[in-house]
């Protein structure tokens, strides 16, 4: 049954956030599935859609606009794309930012999925929802590396925000059946990753500085430690989530945790320079409340999913500092397809 | 004088506490929705006219949905402490409204500590987050104590697990004295109607004495850690007076079921429920003890199983942990579960006898549906 529909008409996906890092990836993994792929901006007119453009599959995909915080918004295009797989990725996705915009945080992250598994049980139809979580949500766990069943001690608006979300998805599928699961991910970069995350702006600072730039590069706390991975890889696991018998969540991470100074070591090696020589650092770009070690152990993923992440910080590390140094070599031509 | 900022006053927890406050010399002031009918019965005897001089008591018209309100009222207030008792509060309607419970039971609670921050008070207005047993939903241990983790079960304890944290966080972040009582089911003669005590007290009283005839419940086998909403207040104001803000459980630490609280209550009343059945035909039957009563419900079936009163996910147990509290702060509940029944039905006979002589009268009374 399930493979005369596949032949005859394709799966349709539907992403919110496509705009994003993870959104890209996602569109791009889900094309190369034989998706039919749709992806919402809060005004699809108006967005710049760069990481579509730089992945060249800008056109391979149709846009609708929706705000999470908006019901009628996502209704309506539920109703048009009748999807068989939503891909929650919208929201506010900065933790420092959080601290600036609580309200909106939690309103994008917090209603917004709210809005969206009320609008899936409204459909009625077998709609399956991955929703983006975060290992924000466990907060400091002493060092412990944090799984499944690690409870959450979030330190960020964000992250109140998120662990709202986890357990408003939890809900819903306890209470009414509803295919849908949490994926709860550590940090993934990527070269799409914005320059207001601290590893896109240290690798483009540290490429300037390489290309001749005298300016000094200013972080805040560099003893912080991540667990890194790759977001092309991390959105294979969210697809994988929904191709499960049951809804289920997950912790994806590489299980191995670095300081961002080890970050920044990695990325001004890679780049030959000494990064003491530039780093400055700066009491400004504190947070109010800051996770010092995060740790991981994703072995749930790798033993039901069967997934595991290929790249570590390291290579996270050399990707983007690759990527950015194509972008510089670019020089001021515009941005061409890369398809 | 102190002044305090009562948000949800014209609640349970709110009349009480607005009462403690006013012994303690408190000026106090509390925010009530604007309704096209009075809300304020629970607080009649504290109101005083406006136009009394040295006013200890001042209502505000004001609404957690409404940012602009809530920072002007705590402008005009600059209260000392703030407690935040407003919620869309019950469990049940929060699966028919759940976008209306995160925005006055989530985003309301950060709306009231923006405001703090807003206004510059952060080291001068102490803020108290009315958190809740249903926090541990689907219980990870039992007893639940202040380090037990979260499992919430229905939208209305997702929107207070978030208050429950963006209060830490504020505190974490900011250095406001923000603290959370995580309280457990808190009961009194003052309780909302359509919570299950106060439900089976009224429909006991008014079944004795013929004004209703039977009782439709949800699940019997629900546990429940019950303690009196007077006591609980005390400890809501206490952790507000601290050194250092942090989070208390606030519990008796006896657990009983529905059924066992239909039980006392029964007894209270001069009856017994026999039970037969099981499941949603299980049925109570009223049985006089003391004969005198004349009950117009002997024999009568007064109590029956109806599975709309089942939720989507049930929370089957709760009991709390008060241990903290009783170590630290050297507070215990003064009020048992059974003086807590026997009080709760004695209003509610006193009302329900009040009605019946005002309809022999050919007077109209309210029922009061659901």
């Amino acid at each position: 049954m399930s493979e005369t529909i596949e032949i005859s008409s394709p799966k349709k996906a539907l992403i919110s956030g496509i705009s994003g890092q993870d959104g890209a990836y996602l569109a791009k993994l889900l094309l190369s599935k034989g998706y039919e792929v749709h992806g919402t901006a809060r005004d699809a007119q108006m967005a710049s859609f760069e990481n579509l453009e730089r992945l060249g599959i800008r056109g391979r995909l149709v846009f609708h606009s929706m705000a999470l915080n908006d019901f009628r918004s996502v209704l309506q295009v539920l109703a048009k794309v009748k999807p068989d797989e939503v891909y929650n990725l919208a929201g506010q996705s900065s933790v420092g930012l959080s601290f600036e915009l609580p309200v909106e945080t939690l309103e994008s992250i917090s209603v917004g999925t709210l809005n969206l598994l009320e609008a899936i049980r409204f459909t009625g139809r077998q709609i399956k929802l991955y929703n983006a979580g975060s290992s924000d949500c466990f907060g400091n766990t002493e060092g412990l590396p944090a799984d499944e069943e690690t409870p959450f001690r979030p330190r960020s608006p964000y992250a109140v925000a998120k662990a709202t979300a986890f357990w408003e998805v939890a809900n819903y599928r306890e209470a009414y059946s509803l295919f849908a699961c949490t994926g709860i991910l550590f940090n993934h970069e990527s070269p799409l990753r914005p320059e207001r995350f601290v590893t896109r702006k240290i690798v483009k600072a540290a490429c300037r500085i390489a290309a001749g730039s005298k300016e000094k590069l200013h972080l805040g706390n560099i003893s912080i430690a991540r667990d890194w991975g790759s977001a092309a890889e991390y959105v294979e696991a969210m697809w994988l989530m929904l191709q499960q018998e049951k809804p289920e969540d997950y912790v994806i991470a590489t299980s191995e945790t670095y300081t961002l100074e080890d970050f920044v070591a990695a990325v001004f090696g890679a780049v030959g320079l000494d990064w003491r020589e530039h780093v400055v650092s700066d009491v400004s770009l504190l947070r109010p409340t800051e996770i010092m070690i995060s740790r991981s152990n994703p072995s749930k993923a790798f033993r039901e999913l069967g997934w595991k992440a290929r790249s570590n910080m390291h290579d996270v590390a050399r990707l983007m500092v690759e990527s950015e140094n194509e972008l510089l070599n670019a020089g001021s031509r515009p941005a061409v397809s890369q398809q | 004088m102190k002044k305090a900022l009562i948000t949800g006053i014209t609640g349970q927890d709110g009349a009480y506490l607005a009462e403690l406050l006013l012994e303690k010399g408190y000026e106090v002031h509390g925010i009530k929705r604007r309704a096209s009918m009075f809300n304020t019965d629970r607080i009649d005897h504290l109101y005083q006219d406006p136009h009394e001089t040295e006013r200890k008591m001042v209502l505000h018209y004001g609404d957690m949905t409404d940012s602009t309100n809530l920072i002007r009222i705590i402008q005009s207030v600059l209260p000392d402490e703030i407690y935040n008792l407003a919620a869309q509060s019950h469990v049940a309607v929060s699966f028919e409204t759940p976008e209306y419970t995160a925005n006055a039971d989530a985003v309301g609670p950060l709306r009231i500590l923006e405001a703090i921050r807003i206004l510059g008070l952060e080291k001068k207005t102490r803020f108290y987050q009315a958190s809740t047993s249903e926090l541990y939903g689907l219980v990870q241990e039992i007893p639940q104590k202040e380090s037990t983790p979260f499992y919430p079960r229905s939208p209305y304890a997702v929107a207070k697990l978030y208050a429950y944290w963006i209060t830490v966080n504020y505190r974490e972040a900011y250095g406001i004295y923000a603290c959370n009582g995580i309280l457990f089911n808190h009961e009194s003669p003052l309780r909302g109607e359509t919570f299950v005590t106060r439900k089976i007290t009224r429909a006991l009283a008014r079944i004795k004495l013929g004004l209703q005839e039977c009782l439709y419940l949800g699940n019997l086998d629900s546990l429940r850690d019950w303690g009196h909403a007077k006591d609980y207040v005390e400890m809501q104001w206490l952790l507000m007076q601290q050194e250092t803000p942090e989070d208390w459980v606030i519990a008796t630490g006896i657990q009983y079921s529905v059924r066992d609280f239909l039980d006392a209550a029964a007894d209270e009343l001069g009856g017994r429920i026999r039970w037969e059945g099981s499941g949603v035909d299980e049925t109570g039957t009223w049985e006089s003890v003391r004969k005198e009563a004349g009950d117009a419900c002997e024999g009568k079936v007064v109590v029956r199983v109806d599975p709309r009163y089942f939720r989507p996910t049930e929370v089957e147990t709760l009991l709390g942990d008060p241990s903290k509290a009783r170590e630290k702060l050297g507070w215990t509940p003064r009020i048992s579960f059974k003086e807590l029944v026997s009080e709760m039905v004695r209003e509610d006979l006193n009302a329900a006898e009040r009605d019946e002589l005002v309809k022999k009268h050919g007077y109209r009374t309210f029922d009061y549906h659901e």
